[in-house]
């Protein structure tokens, strides 16, 4: 497209210069502010941009006749194309929308005798204009497709497009190594094959069959959908361009790894307590939750279980916070140590634990809670040189949660067992209180 | 705003015949200080920076237009018309030599002699003509300066400035510094590539060309060349060395200004 319009532009200013005997013509695209780029000439030479602003070209009214080039001040290119001085010029203004003062800039080193066609050279300017128009249209598609390649290039994801007519395909650089396959242009029904094969590569490819199998028939579905390759995960964004299912469709693969690491990192991070990696306060309401639901619809017996270490602020006045730590560390271990899996063990806050268990009968609360206490208190915490000796006072209460009223239940709960924790310490600490009856 | 206002533009002088001071790639018109005392007692002083030079350049330069050694050419004629001075002298160091050349190729009567210190129509090796360069060569000085401007300025300075002049390397690091780094690359992308020969054929001006016996850009033989190309031509080559002699050795630049310059006087 391009070749084309700039070979026409080539023969143009060949025919001109034959036609006129001129020793130079150029086709000249011109902005408003006298902007020149010369676009061909005959002879051909590689000319650079010029201003041709105050050259007093676009100050005389140009008939078919050359005039004398003295009045006008030529730009040194120009100049310098020619064998010698130039004695005369002819200007056939050509306008186009984006260049309007473009047009054939005719040049001669001796004075023209008077070709016969020099008058009707004029007669070439609409064909200068619509070729100079196509070439700059020409021009701009060709931005526009090397700005869409490096757009498409650029974007951080494996990009398949399937053009409207169900015919042709095009994928960048990633998604050509995802499918391995070349970057560029295909026919659709060449890529089906390396996208399914993707796809039942993945981890999860059931899930995935099942997903998109539901959307087979329709051709404006959009999904976004998590393929999980080995370590790596693709976030895959599948939609209908602008929309339409007729216009085509895009697939971007988004390696989201990475991410997804960071995410649950920082979820780890905000649900859990520095000092002891047990879930913290406001992860345990989180989770309560659900043990609570899981056991009203089982309709099976919760506790809950207040942990507080005896006379804490001693050991942490006589032997300094970093042991304190240490302190709260041994009895967080040994306290998980004891529980089963599915228990929820949370540190409450400063010296003080929290655990929700769910059981078959209320019976069973204080032989746990007993368990923990004797857990805690068995052996001395040795940290360093020192051994010391750490017990625990632990407040318990229990109920059957109903399924209608979950979210009531924990509040209750929390304050009985906190009653009956306030009760063990004033029965002599390093003991179990039950509190009577479900909340 | 005119072309010599917007170039930062200076007319100093007690003389009458118009001389312009162009000075070359690198620098900017305050590398003439150390000769602008001589032509200020003798003549009407004319300097400016070229596109892309002098402080805040950037805003000059028009990557088209000064994509070629003629929109320099252009930019020179222009000044020369906005103050309406004709039969100037002209001296042009380095790329404003071949400058200078186009700009009398095109308006003749603007200009009565060219003084062009360091000139080279083409820094190429082409066949039996010798430029001092390699295309490699000049592509690894390119990518270079490309990759880290700063490292680039301070071995290419002190090559250039060819002695062992701190003051003079210092300047020329700075005025170098001044240039943004894509403007830069885009000047030498200019230089290097350009071939003027045809130009030097076409000089109708009567040339005075000033060399060191070793410059680093300009190989004698081009000086040699140029003598032998344009119509009407003297070279004097100076016992000096280095690209900058106008900087680094003004007292023997300026022997040579006596002897050739001082006929032309009105």
């Amino acid at each position: 497209m391009i070749p084309s319009s700039i070979e026409a532009l080539y023969e143009l200013c060949g025919f001109a210069r034959v036609a006129c005997e001129a020793d130079l013509v150029i086709a000249l695209e011109v902005d408003g502010a006298g902007r020149a780029s010369p676009v061909a000439s005959s002879p051909p030479h590689d000319f650079s941009c010029f201003n041709l602003a105050r050259s007093g070209v676009f100050d005389t009214k140009w008939s078919a006749i050359p005039v004398t080039a003295n009045a006008f001040r030529l730009p040194t290119a120009v100049v310098h194309a020619l064998p010698d001085m130039p004695v005369s010029l002819l200007f056939v203004p050509a306008p186009v929308e984006h260049a309007p003062q473009s047009g054939l800039l005719l040049l001669w080193t001796q004075p023209p005798s008077p070709a016969p066609l020099v008058e009707h050279v004029r007669l070439l300017a609409s064909s200068i204009a619509s070729t100079l128009t196509s070439r700059r249209e020409a021009v701009r598609q060709v931005a526009m497709r090397d700005q869409f390649n490096d757009l498409l290039e650029s974007v951080p994801s494996g990009i398949v497009l399937f053009d409207g007519d169900g015919q042709s395909a095009m994928i960048n650089e990633r998604a050509a190594g995802l499918l391995a396959c070349s970057p560029g242009f295909h026919r659709a029904s060449e890529l089906v094959a390396p996208m399914r094969a993707l796809r039942e590569r993945c981890d999860n490819h059931a899930e995935l069959e099942a997903a998109y199998a539901s959307q087979v028939r329709n051709v404006h579905y959009a999904a976004i959908q998590h393929w999980v390759l080995g370590d790596r995960t693709y976030e895959v964004d599948t939609h209908p361009v602008s929309g339409d299912g007729q216009h085509g469709r895009i697939w971007l693969f988004t390696d989201v790894t990475a991410e997804l690491r960071i995410a649950a990192k920082l979820r780890g991070l905000a649900q859990s307590d520095p000092l002891t990696g047990l879930p913290n306060r406001r992860h345990f309401e989180e989770r309560s939750a659900q043990i609570l639901t899981a056991a009203g619809t089982a309709g099976r017996t919760v506790a809950l279980l207040m942990v507080d270490v005896d006379h804490f602020k001693q050991i942490n006045d006589t032997h300094g916070h970093p042991v304190g730590d240490a302190v709260l560390k041994a009895v967080a271990r040994r306290c998980r140590d004891v529980l089963r899996d599915q228990d929820l063990f949370a540190r409450f806050g400063g010296e003080e634990f929290i655990a929700l268990l769910t059981l078959a009968t209320s019976d069973e609360t204080r032989v746990i809670a007993e368990r923990l206490r004797g857990a805690i208190a068995e052996t001395s915490v040795v940290v360093g040189d020192l051994s010391i000796g750490v017990t625990a006072s632990i407040g318990a209460a229990t109920d059957i949660p109903m399924n209608s009223a979950i979210s009531g239940i924990l509040e209750p709960l929390i304050a009985k067992a906190d009653a009956a924790l306030y009760r063990a310490k004033q029965g002599g600490r390093n003991c179990v209180i039950v509190a009577d009856g479900p909340a | 705003m005119s072309c010599f206002a917007s170039l930062h533009g200076r007319r100093t002088g007690a003389g009458k015949t118009p001389a312009i001071l162009s000075h070359g790639f690198g620098t900017d018109q305050d590398a003439w200080s150390a000769l602008r005392p001589w032509f200020e007692e003798r003549f009407d002083v004319i300097s400016f920076d070229l596109a892309g030079c002098g402080p805040e350049g950037a805003e000059s330069y028009d990557f088209d237009r000064h994509g070629s050694m003629f929109g320099y050419a252009d930019d020179l004629i222009e000044i020369i018309d906005e103050l309406g001075v004709q039969n100037c002298v002209y001296v042009g160091h380095s790329m404003s030599s071949m400058i200078g050349a186009a700009a009398a190729c095109a308006r003749p009567e603007l200009f009565a002699t060219l003084v062009l210190i360091g000139a080279s129509p083409r820094y190429l090796n082409d066949g039996d003509y010798v430029g001092g360069f390699e295309q490699d060569g000049l592509d690894e000085l390119f990518k270079s300066m490309a990759a880290n401007f700063q490292a680039w300025v301070a071995g290419f300075a002190p090559m250039v400035v060819g002695v062992d002049d701190g003051e003079a390397i210092a300047d020329f690091s700075r005025t170098l510094f001044q240039m943004r780094p894509d403007v830069a690359l885009n000047t030498s992308r200019t230089i290097f590539g350009s071939d003027m020969r045809d130009t030097a054929r076409r000089v109708p001006t009567p040339v005075h060309l000033i060399q060191t016996a070793s410059d680093v850009a300009v190989p004698l033989q081009v000086g040699k060349w140029l003598e032998a190309t344009i119509p009407n031509a003297t070279l004097d080559v100076i016992d000096a060395s280095g690209h900058l002699p106008h900087m680094t050795a003004p007292e023997e630049v300026l022997r040579i200004f006596e002897r050739r310059l001082t006929g032309l006087l009105s």
